[in-house]
């Protein structure tokens, strides 16, 4: 059989393209195929040629439009034993190509030539074209028959040439021919087949045979009537032939002619195909079917058989049809053909014939019958079991691998690639099921198994370890699953193997193991955050980033571009970090030489990683790199290392997979087989690399571990911020996020801010104060444990500690480019230093309670100052130092009233506490006081408390009580009371504690319980609450001072002012020295004077009475047995003190028995007005105000 | 019974969902995988031949040597597609519907995908028995 038959085979001449001497293959290709243009040869342009010796047989040659065909059969072909029976089986002509540069000697060249073309017999003409001759071989002018030189000249030159040698050629065929037909006519030619019976013959046999070689005789006429283009002819002579055929029964010449008479029909109507030829031509070439199938004779079937011609004329009619309309009818020929495959004896016939079918199935367009021959062809090939049979088949079953879906990415063509990645950009994530499913279409793992495997197989028999390595990786990659371990094992060597064969560094498309996926883009750290920039703010960072504890904001919807894609921002020279999650599934160790980002864009630098992966495990790595220059990244997948051979494995193919494979169309997740979770689909965010920014970079100085205070505590905690990028920070704002915002007591902004701008490398310093919250009572219990490390660690972990934002940018550029465009401003950034407190119970309070002490006065000659005290703070008292101010009480005024705050703490720590109280004195408004800085702080010594134990600190109230007795502070009560007068005081009683809560809130904030406990640790007590509560109920008797004081002195004349002087300085000697030294004398007229104050600022009159009593509380004055005489009016004494006054009121006792006395002022107020009322709290407003003062003591010596 | 048969359900896109060698015949490999390779060229002619014809049953459509392709095509474009050496088309008939109810019953399962391969191990036992039965 012979390849690439067709009806119009019969009428072309075949001629042998020869190399001679040394022609390179690539030049030998290219003089073939400028040979190939000239298949055709027009009988017009050959007549110049063309001298006719003797009267042409060819009577009806079309000289104008007829033509001459040739097939140039390159390095030739043995004969045919069936010349005889078609001549355009035989090699008519011979054409020799001389490449003169390489074969210098013409000669030689002549007689290799020579020697060539004797070898076929049915030689009629040879030449030998030598192409590009040198000088001297064109100068050697002797003549050589046959030698053709092309001078040297441009291309289309020697084309030109060579279409004239051609038709100098045509027209000596042509008349070789005339004269080959003039002879076959005058004398008779014996003309053979191998399937004429070559014992000898009986006599009735050599009559018929004589009969029948009239017939052949006049069929071959036909044929060379038909090489020599002039079908009119060859068609008179197939009539001729075909009624002797079938005379004498010859079926096979009869096929033969009558297949010579259909191309004879189609070169005469050259160009029209109606129906009705066709019609003509199916059924002629059907009865050429029967007829050579008739032909068959069982008794040389072993030997020699006309199938193959029934075939041949098969393939023909299938080639003549071969169209979209008639595919059936092809097909069904075409199977026909395939099933007398099995018949074929020769090997070779069905490589030819399976090739053909394939061929026609594939120009039908039915690919997979295509694919199934020529997997057939390759199988053909691999039975051969030699390397180029094994190349051969390799490169069939490549052909094959596109209808089989296997395909290597490399004989994909680029433009589809590149429009793969442009769409699969576009539709990112959800993708609709039936484009899922359409990536699956075809899938026949069974069969796409196979034929990899056969790839494989003949890869390795060819010797071409890529393709070898190719086709294992697609096999191992996608089929993985079907493969057992061992098979896998298997594949693993045979990569190995022909990675060896490679050399390092070789690239291939497909890649092999493992599986990649996206796994996630990290954000940038806390540390990294990109923040926008808005210019035409001074709170630039506004706005862009959502700071605020809401994961979704509405207001930030309208912002941003609703792009669902999320977009990352990568900065020059920054690294980055990528999340992949690698896969094995297979049963061997995988180990990977090197993995990193494939980056398409070129402006990335990846580092590479190498990994190993035990069998069937997955694992998730980081891949970073640096992005070297702006512009955007466009990340397809990994560039991989593995098993020899570098690969690209693109994370759009394995999510493919992925959702195939949820989709139940492929066979195994390999993700889910290793044990990875569920697939999560990631797609790849647009990245777009950015100029360089400036990198704020912060510790804490001493550690960044937590910073442990106890509550309350308060201390300075530096920290250290760095620019470790390559601008300089411009602008920068430092505010605070988080929980316990007020733990931060100050920031030093100044600092940063006159570090501006903060260049490259340099540092800055700046203290921030913190103080340690209250622990809330749930906190407290767990802290109160003894496991500190454990609060720590829960502390830090449920993010109560507030953390720095510090936002910063570097220089806004220049201003003519923000103006031209408006996008281009540098963002800034945002630094988020967390503070990593911890707070741990310290001292804790336990309760507040207000104790009251009352120490009486002593009555003296001193002129005891009935105003109040705290009104005039020891500035007059020059000789005391503050250290020493204890609660000094004055003898002579007591201390009626006096109330403490008793505060208990507890340390329940493991370290031991000092407390220090101080009570800060605000300014008063009192006018003689003003040269006295009044805010000075009473000291108090400190209270050590030890650990786990109990302390109780005393804080004297002392110092409160206002000046005079105001309305103010009754205000509202006084507006109440006398819009509604007869009322209840119930309204009034709520503006009264508005009042009475800012007057405690004042009067609490001024007292500090401070604790220190080692050397740098010190705080503040919180326990403003407690004393609230406790202060309370009293507060009216803590601040207001009574509206009358009352006082009583001695009255001696003449000593009154030095008294004054010396008295302080007396004070804090004993009270007894004191008494002794004022003491009053037994039966001895004493004169006193009672004092009375005026608090308010009113005058009141009122009825005053003194009272004596004895150690007993007896009155001594009146009744029977009074121990005491007096002189003067002692009761109902009427006065009137005006306001912030003093009234004397003197009288004499005279004491009969020595002792203690007590004596007591009272007074009831006359016309008592609103405020009094309500300072005396009297429930209604006839009710007599009384005041009584607090008792003076009297020391009466002397004998009974 | 015949002694060789491969039955394989193809779907609308071309992805075999359901296959089986049903043949009595022992099973080789690389028989099987010439039955596949068979049938899967054998669609080329289905896909022709499918749109000439209103009947679900396409009979004997391609062979290859000895082995005959039949059809047998649902509305839902779905081929049903059975490689065998005998030729007793009315029990191929009659085999086909009534693995096409079984489809059917498949199909209505709700967790089912369309498309996707067919795992339910009664459908087999039963496909199997309806080919001892008529084939």
């Amino acid at each position: 059989m012979e390849p690439d038959v067709s009806i119009e085979t019969s009428c072309m001449i075949r001629i042998a393209v020869l190399p001679i001497g040394d022609v390179p293959s690539t030049l030998l290709r290219d003089y073939h195929s400028m040979l190939l243009r000239h298949c055709t040869i027009p009988l017009s342009t050959i007549s110049s040629f063309y001298t006719e010796h003797q009267k042409s047989p060819f009577a009806h040659q079309p000289w104008e439009t007829g033509s001459l065909r040739f097939k140039f059969v390159l390095g030739g072909a043995p004969p045919s034993p069936w010349e005889d029976f078609q001549p355009h089986r035989k090699i008519l002509g011979v054409i020799g190509i001389c490449h003169c540069p390489s074969s210098p000697d013409l000669d030689l060249v002549i007689d290799q030539f020579n020697a060539a073309w004797r070898g076929y017999s049915s030689v009629l003409v040879q030449r030998c074209f030598a192409f590009s001759p040198g000088d001297s071989q064109l100068e050697d002018t002797k003549k050589r028959e046959n030698l053709v030189l092309f001078p040297p000249s441009d291309r289309s030159a020697q084309e030109l040439h060579l279409q004239t040698m051609m038709q100098d050629i045509s027209a000596s065929l042509l008349m070789e021919f005339e004269k080959w037909v003039l002879q076959a006519e005058s004398a008779g030619t014996i003309l053979k087949t191998p399937l004429d019976s070559q014992a000898t013959l009986s006599s009735e046999e050599v009559i018929k045979a004589k009969k029948r070689r009239l017939a052949r005789a006049q069929k071959t006429i036909g044929d060379y009537c038909l090489l020599a283009g002039s079908p009119v002819d060859a068609n008179a002579h197939y009539s001729t032939a075909l009624e002797l055929a079938r005379l004498t029964a010859d079926y096979f010449w009869y096929a033969g002619a009558l297949e010579g008479s259909v191309c004879a029909l189609l070169v005469d109507r050259m160009g029209q195909k109606d129906i009705a030829i066709e019609d003509e031509v199916r059924y002629r070439y059907n009865s050429v079917i029967v007829h050579y199938r008739k032909s068959f004779i069982q008794e040389n079937a072993q030997r020699v058989s006309p199938l193959t011609f029934e075939l041949e004329a098969t393939l023909k009619l299938a080639r003549f049809l071969c169209r979209r309309e008639l595919a059936k009818e092809v097909a069904e020929l075409l199977t026909s053909a395939a099933d007398g495959a099995k018949s074929l004896i020769d090997a070779s016939d069905k490589l030819i014939l399976f090739v053909e079918i394939a061929r026609l199935f594939g120009t039908l367009g039915y690919q997979r019958k295509a694919a199934f021959f020529s997997r057939q062809v390759a199988q053909l090939y691999l039975q051969q079991e030699n390397r180029f049979a094994a190349i051969s088949a390799m490169q069939v079953l490549a052909m094959t691998t596109k209808a089989y879906r296997v395909q290597s990415r490399t004989s994909i063509s680029k433009q589809s690639l590149s429009d793969e990645t442009e769409t699969g950009h576009v539709d990112s994530g959800k993708m609709h099921h039936q484009s899922v499913v359409s990536l699956f279409e075809s899938q026949w793992s069974t069969l796409q198994m196979v034929v990899l495997r056969e790839i494989l197989l003949s890869a390795v028999r060819a010797g071409d370890p890529l393709a070898a390595w190719s086709a294992a990786a697609r096999l191992l990659r996608s089929y993985y699953p079907l493969i057992t371990p061992a098979g896998q094992n298997g594949l693993a060597r045979a990569l190995t193997n022909s990675a060896e064969r490679l050399p390092s560094g070789t690239r291939c498309a497909d890649p092999a193991l493992p599986f990649i996926r996206l796994y996630s883009f990290p954000l940038h750290p806390s540390q990294m955050d990109i923040v926008k920039r808005n210019p035409a703010r001074e709170d630039w960072w506004a706005g862009s980033a959502p700071s605020g504890p809401f994961i979704y904001t509405p207001f930030s919807k309208g912002e941003s571009n609703d792009n669902s894609k999320q977009e990352l921002i990568w900065i020059v020279g920054e690294p980055v970090q990528v999340f992949v999650e690698l896969a094995n599934p297979c049963g061997f160790d995988l180990s990977v030489d090197s993995i990193y980002l494939s980056v398409q864009s070129g402006n990335f630098d990846a580092f590479p990683l190498s990994v190993d992966l035990p069998p069937n495990s997955s694992q998730v790595i980081t891949l970073s790199g640096i992005p070297t220059s702006i512009g955007p990244v466009v990340i397809r997948g990994c560039t991989v290392h593995c098993f020899g051979v570098i690969t690209e494995h693109r994370f759009k193919d394995v999510d493919n997979l992925l959702l195939g494979a949820a989709q139940g169309l492929v066979l195994s997740d390999p993700f889910r087989c290793c044990g990875s979770p569920r697939l999560r689909s990631v797609s790849v965010p647009s990245i777009s690399v950015i100029p360089p920014l400036p990198l704020l970079v912060s510790h804490v100085v001493g550690g960044d571990g937590a910073i442990i205070l106890y509550e309350g505590e308060i201390r300075d905690v530096w920290i250290n911020l760095a620019n470790a990028g390559t601008v300089p920070i411009e602008q920068v704002h430092i505010s605070l996020s988080g929980k316990n915002q007020d733990s931060v007591i100050s920031i030093a902004y100044e600092n940063l801010k006159s570090a501006l701008p903060l260049k490259p490398g340099a540092e800055v310093t700046i203290p921030v104060t913190l103080k340690g919250w209250r622990l809330f009572l749930g906190e407290s219990d767990t802290a109160a444990g003894k496991n500190a490390f454990g609060s720590m660690g829960r502390t830090l972990k449920d993010g109560s500690s507030p953390s720095l934002l510090i936002h910063y940018a570097g220089p806004l550029g220049d201003a003519q480019d923000i103006e031209t465009n408006k996008s281009s401003v540098p963002p800034g950034r945002r630094l988020i230093v967390p503070l990593q407190i911890c707070v741990l119970q310290g001292l804790s309070f336990v309760k507040a309670r207000l104790l009251s002490m009352e120490i009486p006065a002593h009555v003296g000659e001193s002129p005891s100052s009935l105003a109040n005290m705290d009104s005039k703070p020891f500035g007059e008292a020059v000789g005391y130092s503050k250290i020493d101010r204890l609660v000094k009480i004055d003898p002579f005024r007591g201390s009626w009233g006096l109330r403490f705050l008793e505060l208990e703490l507890s340390n329940p720590t493991g370290v031991v506490f000092d407390i220090s109280v101080s009570v800060q004195l605000e300014k008063s408004g009192n006018e003689d006081n003003l040269s006295v800085d009044c805010a000075a702080e009473y000291g108090y010594p400190k209270t050590r408390i030890d650990r786990d134990h109990f302390a109780r600190v005393l804080i004297p109230l002392e110092h409160f009580k206002l000046p005079f007795l105001d309305g103010s502070i009754f205000s509202k009560d006084l507006q109440s009371d006398g819009s509604t007068a007869g009322r209840n005081s119930n309204f009034s009683e709520r503006n009264t504690k508005a009042e009475l809560n800012a007057s405690i809130k004042n009067l609490i904030s001024r007292i500090k319980v401070q604790w220190q406990s080692g050397r740098n640790c010190s705080g503040e007590l919180n326990c403003k609450d407690a004393i609230q509560a406790a202060l309370q109920s009293s507060v009216m008797d803590v601040l207001l001072p009574d509206p009358l004081t009352f006082g009583f002195r001695l009255a001696r004349n003449g000593s009154e002012n030095a008294a004054k002087l010396d008295l302080p300085k007396e004070s804090d000697t004993s009270i007894q020295h004191i008494a002794s030294k004022n003491s009053v004398i037994a039966h001895d007229m004493t004169p006193f004077e009672v004092l009375v104050r005026n608090n308010t600022k009113e005058t009141i009159k009122m009825n005053l009475s003194v009272t004596c009593r004895d150690v007993a509380g007896a009155n001594s004055i009146e009744g029977a047995k009074a121990t005491v005489i007096w002189a003067g009016v002692l009761s109902g004494i009427t006065m009137e003190v005006p306001p912030l006054e003093e009234t004397k009121h003197g009288f004499s006792l005279y004491f009969l028995v020595p002792g203690e006395y007590t004596l007591v002022a009272a007074a009831v107020i006359d016309d008592a007005n609103d405020v009094l009322r309500a300072r005396a709290k009297s429930e209604s407003s006839d009710e007599p105000i009384f005041c009584r003062g607090p008792p003076f003591h009297v020391h009466v010596n002397g004998t009974a | 019974m015949t002694s060789t048969a491969c039955f394989i359900i193809v779907s609308r896109n071309d992805i075999p969902i359901y296959e089986a060698e049903v043949g009595s015949a022992a099973k080789r490999e690389d028989a099987a995988q010439l039955h596949q390779f068979v049938l899967h060229a054998a669609l080329d002619i289905v896909q022709d031949l499918a749109w000439t014809t209103s009947a679900m049953f396409l009979k004997a459509i391609d062979r290859f040597n000895d082995l005959v392709v039949s059809v047998y095509v649902t509305a839902g474009h779905t081929r049903f597609m059975l490689l065998h050496d005998s030729r007793n088309e009315d029990g191929i008939k009659s085999f086909f519907q009534e693995v096409h109810e079984l489809y059917i019953k498949i199909l209505l399962n709700p967790l089912y995908l369309p498309g996707s391969r067919i795992t339910s191990s009664h459908f087999d036992t039963k496909v199997r028995a309806l080919a001892r039965k008529y084939l």
